[in-house]
């Protein structure tokens, strides 16, 4: 053996890799003592035999082209770019590979130096980290330095509305609004610049696209990851639509509160001048009587009526700022809350001779007080609007309407309502009718609409002038 | 006796029980402060009027009526003697945790303002002899 022979010959034998040589028919001329390790046979049981000795079955058929290909151009590469790769040992067993091709010119021709590296420990931790991010709660994405989306998980196909196959290869823009993603490649340079761990756009608020166009709002986490194709990024994308919601209801609720104190600070504050102008004008009308004529003493009592009704007023917004305050649901049969409020209002309906007509009524969970304001309130509208030509008649009644609500309605053949005032009368201190022909302070409906709202209900009105209302309001079954 | 930061209201009030002919005197002190100061030195001053009764206004600046009961009930038991105290409070129904608050104290509520009707109600639920107010 020549000398160069020998060198080689020991430089291979020291790679930590299994090292074949193949000459143009295919044969195995050499084999390094790794090769004997890795696929479990003797050196001797390789030398001359036919490469595909080392290859899974299926893949015989191809192979001898394959090697008749690259004898046609001999470069030193990477076998099967963008496949994977498998060998197999003695025992049929088979493992993944990665293979590298040199051309090596000898005495005997032109023949392959084959380099194989089992890969089975890197694919098994490949496989953990797609298990991993199959597994996440989160969508996940894995994209490359271009922006190409190489790898999803199941989240990412449920919350985007895309399939597996549609998404990898894309480029990341797709899953991004329009508006937004045109600076989107320039803000991935800079993070593939100086990759961190991070999450995107602090400060900003995200918006994500799905397929059907439709935006929601995301917060992305950035995790860049080594691999030996370059740096790559893992996004986690969660939807955060819920906890958006979740918080502008907050910040709704916490302007109620402060609504509702300013209302009863207003209110109770409101009565203390009212008080006043009224004492004072008992002690005009009292001490200075005998000095006042009657012009003077009408206007008193005009003073004194307006303060009154101012009274009456602030009282009444004070009453509806305390509506459910510090109450407790309580498990109420709508029959007997019902039956209450007609024998409440016994004089009238006995006075204007008006027909109440109840249906079985559900039990339900509710605020007992304002559930019984709530029926007082809609059976006096239903009298108090009655026809002046026509007995009053009431019909109360309740179905389920199977979305998680109790639809209630009380009708009358009373005056009816213009469409226009539908909303209107539902507002604080709205009335359709001048104080001359109707008493009230426009609260009622206002209180209705507030107790309704409350059991996490809607109330509406159905109603043609001259032809009766409907009161329909819904309760949560809850 | 009046305690009120609302002179209108002390104004009105003692006519009222003036007019009623409920007390020989009317004491009115614009701030619990200035209250608190007359009871506990009023057996040093020349009229040593003691009040029987005391309407006391809830809503006042710096010292409000509850704290005014709080500082009433260390005073000694001989000063608080055969005295009634009336809170007067501008909102209708007091609700139960502040009746709560006036325990151990001979007290009442009542919506303003104080009418004939209310003062001989009170007069007659709790003040026998009718003397200094």
């Amino acid at each position: 053996m020549k000398h160069s022979e020998l060198t080689f010959q020991a430089i291979v034998e020291a790679t930590p890799n299994a090292i074949i040589l193949v000459n143009k028919e295919g044969k195995i001329a050499y084999a390094n003592h790794q090769t004997e390790k890795l696929f479990g046979f003797n050196r001797i049981e390789l030398i001359s035999q036919k490469v595909e000795i080392l290859i899974p079955q299926r893949h015989h058929e191809h192979h001898p082209d394959f090697r008749t290909q690259f004898f046609k151009s001999p470069e030193t590469r990477a076998m099967g770019s963008g496949r994977e790769l498998f060998a197999m040992r003695k025992d049929k067993s088979e493992f993944p590979v990665e293979i590298g091709l040199n051309p090596l010119v000898t005495l005997e021709g032109t023949m392959v130096l084959v380099s194989i590296i089992d890969i089975t420990t890197r694919k098994k931790a490949e496989e953990r980290f797609r298990l991993v991010v199959e597994s996440a709660p989160n969508a996940m994405i894995l994209a490359n330095k271009d922006g190409e989306i190489t790898l999803i998980n199941a989240q990412t196909e449920k919350l985007f509305g895309y399939q597996r196959n549609e998404l990898i290869g894309s480029k990341l823009e797709i899953l991004i609004p329009k508006k937004f993603s045109g600076n989107h490649p320039h803000l991935r340079e800079s993070f593939f610049h100086s990759p961190s761990v991070r999450s995107m756009g602090a400060g900003r608020d995200l918006f994500a696209v799905r397929k059907d166009g439709t935006q929601f709002p995301v917060e992305i986490g950035l995790n860049p990851i080594e691999t030996d194709q370059g740096t790559v990024v893992l996004a986690s994308v969660i939807d955060i639509t819920a906890r958006k919601r979740h918080e502008a209801m907050s910040a709704l609720e916490l302007k109620n509160k402060e609504l509702e104190q300013f209302n009863y600070i207003a209110s109770h504050d409101l009565q203390e001048p009212l008080r006043t102008v009224s004492n004072y004008v008992q002690i005009l009308e009292e001490d200075f009587s005998g000095q006042l004529n009657q012009e003077a003493k009408n206007y008193l009592n005009t003073i004194s009526r307006a303060t009154l009704r101012m009274s009456m007023l602030v009282r009444t917004l004070l009453e509806f700022s305390r509506l459910g305050q510090n109450k407790k649901m309580v498990s109420l049969d709508c029959n007997t809350i019902v039956k209450n409020v007609v024998t409440d209002l016994n004089s009238l309906i006995k006075e204007t001779k008006t027909t109440i007509l109840i249906e079985d009524l559900p039990t339900l969970y509710a605020y007992e007080t304002e559930l019984m304001q709530l029926f007082l309130n809609l059976i006096n509208n239903a009298i108090k609007f009655r026809k002046k030509d026509q007995l009053s008649e009431i019909r109360i009644g309740c179905r389920n309407n199977s979305n998680g609500h109790f639809e209630f309605y009380v009708a009358d053949n009373g005056i009816g309502i213009e469409p226009k005032y539908f909303a209107r009368i539902f507002q604080i201190f709205q009335r359709l009718n001048t104080s001359q022909e109707e008493e009230g302070y426009g609260i009622g409906l206002a209180n209705c609409k507030k107790i309704v709202e409350m059991h996490g209900g809607k109330i509406w009105v159905e109603s043609e002038l001259g032809k009766g209302s409907t009161f329909k309001f819904t309760i949560e079954t809850v | 006796m009046l305690i009120d930061d609302n002179m209108d209201d002390n104004f009105f009030h003692k006519r009222v029980i003036l007019k009623n002919d409920a007390a020989e005197i009317v004491v009115i002190k614009e701030s619990a402060e200035e209250a608190l100061e007359y009871l506990k030195t009023y057996h040093t001053h020349d009229q040593k009027v003691h009040p029987n009764l005391i309407f006391l206004d809830i809503n006042m600046p710096r010292m409000n009526g509850w704290e005014f009961i709080e500082e009433y009930k260390k005073l000694d038991k001989e000063i608080q003697s055969s005295m009634v105290i009336v809170m007067l409070t501008t909102s209708d129904n007091p609700d139960d945790k502040a009746l709560a608050r006036m325990e151990g104290v001979l007290a009442d509520f009542r919506t303003k303002p104080l009418t004939k009707e209310m003062l001989e109600e009170v007069l007659t639920k709790y003040c026998s002899n009718k003397t200094g107010l």
